[in-house]
C-alpha cells in the first residue's frame, strides 16, 4: 500500500506543553498525521551548570547536582560523590556504603513510579497516576525523615553523607517495603495489562538494539531493546556486587522488543529488583559506623581527570572532572542520560502516527532539568 | 644522569629486546622510554652492544604496591594495548604522551581512526559515553571523547587539541550518531567547529548568543534582546 502523501504541516509541541514533561519544543514535520520529522529545541531551562562549577567549590557542587535531575536527586549525588571519591581516593566506611546503596534503590522506585504514572497518564489513564503518586509520597516521607528535604537533598557528601539515618528508619522502611510490594502487582495490573495501554503502546516506537547504542541510548531505555546492561552489575561502583538481583531486559512480550511498552514494563520489573536490593541492604548494614569518618578537612583533589559513571534511573550517568590542584573544579562535564535518550526521538518516532509521538516521549522518562542543565 | 635511570634503562632494554616491549611501554617516564625504544633500535642494529642486566631492581617496591590491585593491571595492560594498536596502525597521527588512559590523536585524520575504532574486530569501541571540550589555556582547546565497548568491555579516552585560532576538527557525528548532540554541545559552550557535522548549530544557548562560555577568558554580553545580562556577583567565597 503506497503512502498518500498530503499538504505538510510544521507543528509545534510544547515549550508549554503537559506531554513534553517540562519546557521542551518538538518542531514536528507532519505529513497528513504521520511524523515526517521531529526536531527537538531545549535550553529553556539552561541554568549555565557546568559554568557555575567553575565558579564553586567541590563541595558546593553537591546541591547544583540535586537540581538537574530533580527526580532522582540522591541519584545525582551518589554519581558526583562516586567520582570525586575516585579522584581523591578516598575509601568511605561499610555503614555510609550501605546507607547510600538504600537511598539510591529508594530514589530509584520513586523516579520509576512517576514515569510509569505518568505514561499512563500521557495515555489517558488518570488513576494509576495517583496510585503512583501516593506510594511516591511514601519513599518521599523516609527522605524527609532523614534529611529534612523531599525533593533536592543535597544528602550525600563526599567522603560520607550530611546525616545519618535517624532511629526508626531501618524499621520504617522495612514497613515500607512490605506495604509496597504488593502494590507493585496492583499497578502492573491495572496498566501494563490494561487494553488500552497496550494498544497504545505496544510495537510503537521500536528502538533496535544497534540504533540505542549508536546513539548513546542508556539505562532501562537500552535494558528495553534487548540489552542485558546494568552499570550495577557491569561496572560494579559502591557495593552493589555484593547483592543478588536481576537485570530485568525488554522481551517484546506484548509486541516487538524494545517497543513503547517493553520500555514501560521493564520500569515495573525493576522496582522489584530495587526492594530486593533495598532489603538485603538494610539487612546487611553494620549497626555502628561514623558517616563524617572519612570527610576530608578541606577538598582539594590531585591534578588530574576522572570520568566515573554511575546508573541512575534515567541510565549512565556520567561526571568528567578535571582538577587543577585547587579547590574549585577547573571543568566539569556531566553526561546526561536524558539528553541521550531524547536525541534519539527523531529516529525512532519518524513514520509513526502524532498521537503516538507522545506515547513514545513519555516512554522514554526524560527529565529537562537535566537535559538542560 | 643518576645510577638508578641508568640501571633502569639497561634492565627495560633487555627486557625490551627478550620480547617483553610491555614493559618497556608501561615506563612512565617518557624520556626513560624514548631512550630505551632508541637504544633497542641501536642494538637491533648492531651499531651498540647489549648492556648488561642490573641485579635486583627498584621495581620490587612497585610490585608490592600492586598486591591485591590485580584487576587495575590487567585493565591498564589493556589500554596500553590498545594505544599500541593505534600507534602501530597510525604512527604519524597520534601520539604517545599522555598516561593513564588516555591518548593524544592529531585532528587531521580524526574520522578515519574513528571508523577504525568502531569496526577494528579486536577494538570495536561501539559506545560513544561522553564527549567533552574543555579550554586549557595558552590558547588551546582540548575536544576528549570517551570511548567503551559494550563488547569486549574495555575504555579509551583519546583527546584531540587544537590551537583557537584554528579551532576545527572532523566530525564523528556518522560514526558514533549520539556525537551529533555532544558535538553541538561542545561547539555551543567552546566554540570548537566540527568539520563535516550536518547540522552544527548551538544547542542549549540561543541561536542569536554571542561568546564561548566555557572559554575560560569569556565575557558576558552586555545586554541580550534589550534585557541587561545580570553579572557574576563578586566577592563570592
Amino acid at each position: 500500500m503506497g503512502l498518500v502523501h498530503g499538504e505538510e504541516m510544521v507543528l509545534n509541541i510544547g515549550p508549554q506543553h503537559p506531554a513534553t514533561h517540562g519546557v521542551l519544543r518538538l518542531q514536528v514535520r507532519t505529513d497528513g498525521e504521520v511524523v515526517s520529522q521531529i526536531t527537538p529545541y531545549m535550553g529553556y531551562l539552561h541554568r549555565c551548570f557546568e559554568k557555575h562549577c567553575e565558579n564553586v567549590t567541590y563541595e558546593q557542587v553537591i546541591p547544583y547536582t540535586d537540581r538537574c535531575d530533580y527526580l532522582s536527586s540522591m541519584s545525582m549525588n551518589f554519581g558526583y560523590v562516586v567520582a570525586m571519591e575516585r579522584l581523591m581516593d578516598i575509601k568511605v566506611n561499610e555503614r555510609v556504603e550501605h546507607i547510600r546503596v538504600v537511598m539510591a534503590e529508594l530514589q530509584r522506585i520513586a523516579s520509576h513510579l512517576l514515569c510509569t504514572g505518568v505514561f499512563g497518564l500521557d495515555l489517558g489513564a488518570f488513576t494509576p497516576f495517583l496510585w503512583a503518586l501516593r506510594d511516591r509520597e511514601r519513599i518521599l516521607d523516609l527522605f524527609e525523615f532523614t534529611c529534612g528535604a523531599r525533593l533536592l537533598y543535597n544528602y550525600m557528601w563526599v567522603g560520607g553523607l550530611s546525616h545519618d539515618i535517624p532511629v526508626g528508619f531501618v524499621e520504617s522502611t522495612f514497613e515500607f517495603l512490605d506495604y509496597f510490594e504488593p502494590k507493585i502487582d496492583e499497578l502492573e495490573n491495572i496498566l501494563a495489562h490494561n487494553k488500552i495501554l497496550v494498544e497504545r503502546s505496544a510495537d510503537i516506537g521500536v528502538m533496535p538494539k544497534d540504533i540505542a547504542i549508536s546513539y548513546g541510548v542508556t539505562g532501562p531505555n537500552l535494558r528495553a531493546s534487548g540489552v542485558k546492561w546494568d552499570l550495577r552489575k557491569n561496572d560494579s561502583y559502591s557495593i552493589y556486587d555484593r547483592f543478588e538481583f536481576d537485570i530485568p531486559i525488554g522481551e517484546g512480550k506484548k509486541g516487538t522488543v524494545g517497543d513503547c511498552w517493553d520500555r514501560f514494563y521493564v520500569r515495573i520489573l525493576e522496582m522489584r529488583e530495587s526492594v530486593k536490593i533495598i532489603r538485603q541492604a538494610l539487612a546487611s548494614m553494620p549497626k555502628d559506623g561514623d558517616v563524617h569518618q572519612s570527610l576530608p578537612k578541606k577538598i582539594r583533589p590531585p591534578k588530574g581527570s576522572v570520568y566515573a559513571r554511575t546508573e541512575t534511573p534515567r541510565g549512565d550517568l556520567g561526571y568528567y572532572i578535571e582538577s587543577d590542584g585547587s579547590p574549585i573544579p577547573y571543568r566539569l562535564k556531566m553526561r546526561s542520560p536524558a539528553f541521550t535518550a531524547l536525541s534519539v526521538m527523531d529516529e525512532i518516532a519518524a513514520g509513526w502516527l502524532l498521537s503516538d509521538v507522545l506515547a513514545i516521549l513519555g516512554s522514554l522518562d526524560i527529565v529537562l532539568g537535566e537535559i538542560d542543565r | 644522569m643518576s645510577q638508578e635511570k641508568e640501571k633502569l634503562i639497561a634492565e627495560l632494554v633487555n627486557k625490551g629486546l627478550d620480547g617483553d616491549m610491555d614493559s618497556v611501554n608501561a615506563c612512565e617516564d617518557r624520556v626513560t622510554r624514548s631512550k630505551v625504544k632508541a637504544m633497542i633500535m641501536k642494538i637491533k642494529k648492531g651499531s651498540l652492544d647489549r648492556p648488561q642486566m642490573p641485579v635486583s631492581l627498584s621495581d620490587t617496591p612497585n610490585e608490592s604496591d600492586d598486591t591485591g590491585k590485580t584487576d587495575d593491571k590487567t585493565t591498564e595492560d589493556i589500554s596500553q594495548k590498545i594505544k599500541n594498536m593505534l600507534l602501530d596502525n597510525f604512527p604519524d597521527e597520534t601520539d604517545e604522551t599522555g598516561q593513564d588512559g588516555h591518548m593524544y590523536v592529531r585532528p587531521d585524520k580524526w574520522l578515519d581512526i574513528a571508523t577504525w575504532l568502531k569496526s577494528e574486530s579486536s577494538l570495536l569501541f561501539d559506545s560513544l559515553q561522553c564527549q567533552m571540550g574543555i579550554d586549557v589555556g595558552e590558547d588551546i582547546l582540548e575536544s576528549r571523547y570517551n570511548l567503551h565497548s559494550m563488547v569486549h568491555d574495555h575504555y579509551l579516552e583519546v583527546r584531540i587539541r587544537v590551537a583557537r585560532s584554528n579551532a576545527k576538527i572532523p566530525s564523528v557525528e556518522q560514526v558514533w550518531r549520539i556525537a551529533d548532540w555532544f558535538e553541538r554541545e561542545t561547539y555551543d559552550m567552546l566554540g570548537i567547529e566540527y568539520v563535516g557535522h550536518r547540522d552544527l548549530r548551538r544547542i542549549l544557548l540561543p541561536d542569536d548568543w554571542e561568546g564561548w562560555p566555557l572559554r575560560k577568558d569569556y565575557k558576558e554580553q552586555e545586554t541580550y534582546h534589550g534585557i541587561v545580562v545580570p553579572k557574576m556577583k563578586e566577592g563570592w567565597d
